[in-house]
């Protein structure tokens, strides 16, 4: 499908649904317009819930928060300083600045650099105790504990407030769906998936997540504002927290990650207990619960693809499944001219200068110093417990050393996060291979691009350009054939490499390689050492390498450096290392052959 | 002077008392029980009915402890056990268990507010002043909760595994500890605790189906900052339960029931590991 034919499609349905909430008042009676018209506004917060939850996985049990916002500045401004045009737009604008800014320190607080999801959810469950006892004790000005009724509001008849809500429930659901099925939406779901790759592929999470955070805020406080207009009344319980659980309740009910399910979640129970509660109300709540309680444990993802997935299922039993779709996205070779990454500065293209650290009173690195220029490949050896992966780690994360300085390219890291030692140059490979599971190969590497190219907010790309060395390493491996596969599906020898190739994406001056050939095969080995080879020589990278694997160290390495308990002890040569007697005690821990792999294989160690 | 003092002990022990089932729990199993504020609901209500059969109000405790004991365990069975690897949907699942709780609650008791008698009444004089003898009695009471757990935790062979599940759940498993039989015997101490909890907590206030909610806020803050040491949690307790009573005092009730939370939220910003010694 073309992208053009994508999006008709999706404007195509969204106008169906336009054209259902018209029909709506002419087909339900009075009753049911009245109470629909306040589900479809608890909707529109229901989709921030899910957008929050479902797909970036912050747990939020504060969004109602953001809907009072916008509830009681209409309330607020037209009860205090009398309805008028004027008034109601400054309302809005109170309303919106308001959510905004309290979405602003809650995400300050909530998605600071390292905090957990934990206490995101934590921090979002504070909120509305803290606004719904601010709104109690606001006295007169908020009306306390019940609230403020009685003012003035647009005059509108009832269908044309129905028409309201619906058309704005479709409008956020319709740019919500574009948005998460769009290449921008695809970081949402890395984000959840995997963050410390995002953050080691340059992107600032934390940014990422506090402006999703602030876009729903304004979305509830809108919702929030027509409320107040059509209901005319406002009361401290649209701020609490049983509100902000029940958005959370619809939305599990509905489907995580479904967009679609939290919106009819939402208008279905509402809608039901609007209905039912006068009758049978705590037997209803009762319902719910159990409900609820069941869809979790058992159906996670909700009630809405159990639906979709039970006809897909039985057609499945008649019809034998469809090969994997083709790919959607098509790689293309970037020209070299402009894949030289960040401009080098002055001097080497890795020194390190000094640098030490230390957990408490022990001592893991020490006065570490060491230069490496552009095309060498420096390879770093040395037992278990040596410090290798440490210093790896203290030069991808400025805050990571306890002393000494780093300089990438010339500029001096400083205490910088990883995303900014990214933007220096920095490519770093993990020990374990670390991609995003449940996104496709081509999915992955698009995101490693992101620091290059900014994705589009509502299209998916059709071809997706990779630098020459990217290029290498897919084509070699044969990760080309597998675009579309998600990752997790893929043999750990092919996830090793789409890593790589997502790190190369990044267009590296220094690429950092934890054991990038733990647990692959001979052949598989070979493939990475040429292509090592190759970006050294050809590219003039400066790699880092960590290697237990000494035969495979001396066959592509022009440098090895020997760490021992946290200290260089040899830096130089192949020749010089395998030469050393030094060496062989400090590898072997007695005098015999440690290094020289010929004589006495060294045993194969388990990554440090 | 000493009421503000005795005010500030006896709501850390309160506090306390409220908070270690919630403690071990989420020590043990790494997981939030938000059902705590419905199986106090359940231990409130346990004491009501021992108040109205006319028994010594002192059972109550022991029968709410079997009530929140016994009905932890068909949670731990249920519902938290599919969820061990899933612990933020455990939060939410044992959310929605305390509303089924408590609409259970109120469809066999109604949504009225009632009163349960005290095992203690009067007041007692201490330094010249007259203070509460149940708010006193609790801080014994609290007192004994926490040693009673410490000396379970400490001396005896379930508390040597409990203790390594805490530490390295994967490490003990490999040396034979049952974890599950561990995080069985764990939810359903935590939920009798919880059970006496809320009986513990009627004589103060009032017996009704929505009792627990505001205690559990509390709690899992309180929790959250101490991490997984029972003494940490005492610190905490009174660190946050005398910031409470001065913000009331001082400037508003209605600040000073917010107290913990914000504070507590301030100081996992700053220190992550919270009052936790690591």
């Amino acid at each position: 499908m073309t992208e053009a034919r994508r999006l008709s499609l999706i404007l195509a349905v969204a106008l169906l649904a336009l054209a259902a909430i018209f029909a709506g008042p002419y087909v339900l009676d009075t009753y049911s317009v009245n109470v629909l018209t306040r589900s479809l506004l608890y909707a529109a917060v229901a989709l921030t819930v899910d957008l929050l939850w479902g797909f970036l996985g912050i747990l939020t049990f504060g969004q109602s928060v953001f809907f009072a916002c916008g509830a009681y500045a209409a309330g607020l401004v037209f009860t205090h300083l009398d309805f008028s045009t004027g008034n109601a737009v400054l309302a809005l604008a109170l309303g919106v600045g308001g959510a905004l800014l309290v979405a602003a320190i809650v995400g300050w607080l909530a998605f600071w650099h390292g905090a957990s999801a934990l206490y995101a959810s934590v921090i979002t469950l504070v909120l509305p105790i803290v606004a719904t006892q601010l709104l109690y004790s606001g006295g007169t000005f908020t009306g306390s504990s019940s609230g403020l009724s009685g003012f003035m509001s647009f005059d509108l008849s009832m269908e044309a407030w129905f028409w309201l809500a619906g058309g704005f429930l479709v409008l956020v659901t319709t740019a919500a769906y574009i948005f998460v099925k769009s290449d921008a939406g695809k970081l949402l779901v890395a984000v959840r998936e995997n963050e410390q790759r995002c953050k080691y592929l340059g992107l600032d999470t934390s940014r990422l997540k506090i402006l999703v955070y602030l876009a729903c805020a304004a979305i509830g406080a809108i919702a929030g504002y027509i409320y107040a207009g059509y209901a005319m009344v406002v009361a401290p319980e649209l701020a609490g927290f049983v509100f902000g659980t029940e958005l959370v309740i619809w939305t599990a009910l509905g489907g995580r990650g479904t967009l679609l399910g939290p919106v009819f979640g939402a208008l279905i129970v509402d809608y039901e207990s609007a209905q039912l509660a006068g009758d049978y109300p705590f037997v209803w709540q009762l319902i719910i619960g159990v409900l609820f309680v069941l869809v979790i444990v058992a159906f996670p993802r909700g009630l809405l693809p159990v639906l979709f997935d039970l006809p897909r299922r039985l057609v499945g039993l008649l019809r034998p499944r469809r090969a994997a779709p083709a790919a959607s996205v098509r790689l293309s070779t970037l020209d070299a001219a402009e894949t030289q990454g960040v401009e080098p500065g002055e001097g080497p293209a890795l020194s390190v200068a000094g640098v030490a650290k230390r957990f408490g009173s022990l001592t893991v690195l020490e006065a570490i110093d060491f230069e490496a220029r552009a095309g060498e490949l420096v390879s770093l050896v040395g037992p278990n417990g040596a410090g290798k992966t440490t210093l790896m780690r203290c030069i991808a994360d400025g805050a990571e050393r306890s002393a000494g300085s780093i300089a990438v390219n010339g500029y001096d890291i400083g205490r910088k996060p990883p995303e900014a030692c990214v933007a220096l140059g920095v490519g770093r490979k993990f020990q374990m291979a670390n991609v995003f599971e449940t996104l496709t190969v081509a999915q992955c590497l698009q995101i490693a691009r992101v620091r290059h190219a900014r994705p589009s907010l509502w299209r998916r790309a059709e071809v997706l350009p990779l630098p020459e060395a990217a290029m290498h390493v897919i084509a070699t491996t044969g990760l080309d054939k597998q675009l579309s596969t998600p990752a997790h599906l893929l043999s750990h020898g092919m996830k090793q490499a789409l890593e790589l190739a997502m790190v190369l994406a990044l267009e590296p001056r220094v690429l950092l390689l934890d054991e990038p050939t733990a647990g692959l095969t001979k052949t598989e080995r070979m493939q990475i050492g040429a292509i090592l080879i190759e970006l050294t020589k050809k590219q003039g990278l400066c790699v880092l390498l960590v290697e237990h694997d000494l035969d495979f160290v001396r066959e592509i390495s022009s440098r090895v450096i020997v760490l021992h308990q946290g200290h260089i002890v040899l830096d130089g040569s192949v020749e010089e290392v395998v030469a050393s007697e030094l060496v062989k005690q400090v590898y072997a821990g007695s005098g015999h052959a440690g290094i020289d792999h010929e004589t006495a294989p060294a045993p194969k160690e388990m990554p440090a | 002077m000493i009421a503000q003092t005795l005010d500030i002990v006896t709501t850390a022990a309160i506090l306390y008392a409220v908070a270690t089932g919630l403690l071990l729990v989420f020590g043990v199993m790494k997981i939030i029980n938000f059902a705590h504020g419905g199986l106090m609901t359940l231990g409130g209500y346990a004491a009501l009915v021992t108040t109205q059969a006319g028994l010594n109000p002192w059972l109550a405790i022991p029968i709410a402890a079997l009530f929140g004991g016994v009905t932890g365990m068909a949670i731990e069975r249920f519902v938290v056990r599919p969820l061990y690897s899933r612990p933020l949907d455990a939060i939410l699942a044992t959310w929605g268990l305390s509303i089924i709780i408590g609409q259970l609650i109120t469809l066999a008791f109604g949504r009225g507010v009632q009163f349960t008698q005290s095992p203690l009444s009067g007041t007692i004089d201490i330094l010249g002043e007259g203070y509460s003898a149940y708010r006193l009695a609790l801080v014994g009471i609290a007192a004994l909760l926490g040693l009673a757990l410490t000396a379970l935790l400490q001396g005896t062979r379930l508390g040597l595994e409990t203790r390594a599940v805490i530490m390295n759940e994967d490490l003990a498993r490999g040396l034979g500890i049952n974890s599950g039989l561990v995080r069985f015997l764990t939810f359903t101490l935590g939920s009798a605790l919880a059970g006496i909890a809320g009986a513990l907590i009627t004589p103060l206030s009032s017996v009704d189906p929505a009792m627990g909610v505001p205690w559990l806020v509390n709690a899992f803050m309180l929790v959250l900052v101490s991490g997984a040491s029972l003494v940490s949690l005492l610190f905490a307790c009174l660190v946050l339960g005398g910031a409470q009573v001065l913000v009331a005092t001082h400037f508003s009730p209605v600040l000073g029931g917010l107290t913990i939370a914000v504070l507590a939220a301030i100081i996992l910003r700053l220190r992550p590991q919270g009052f936790a010694r690591d």
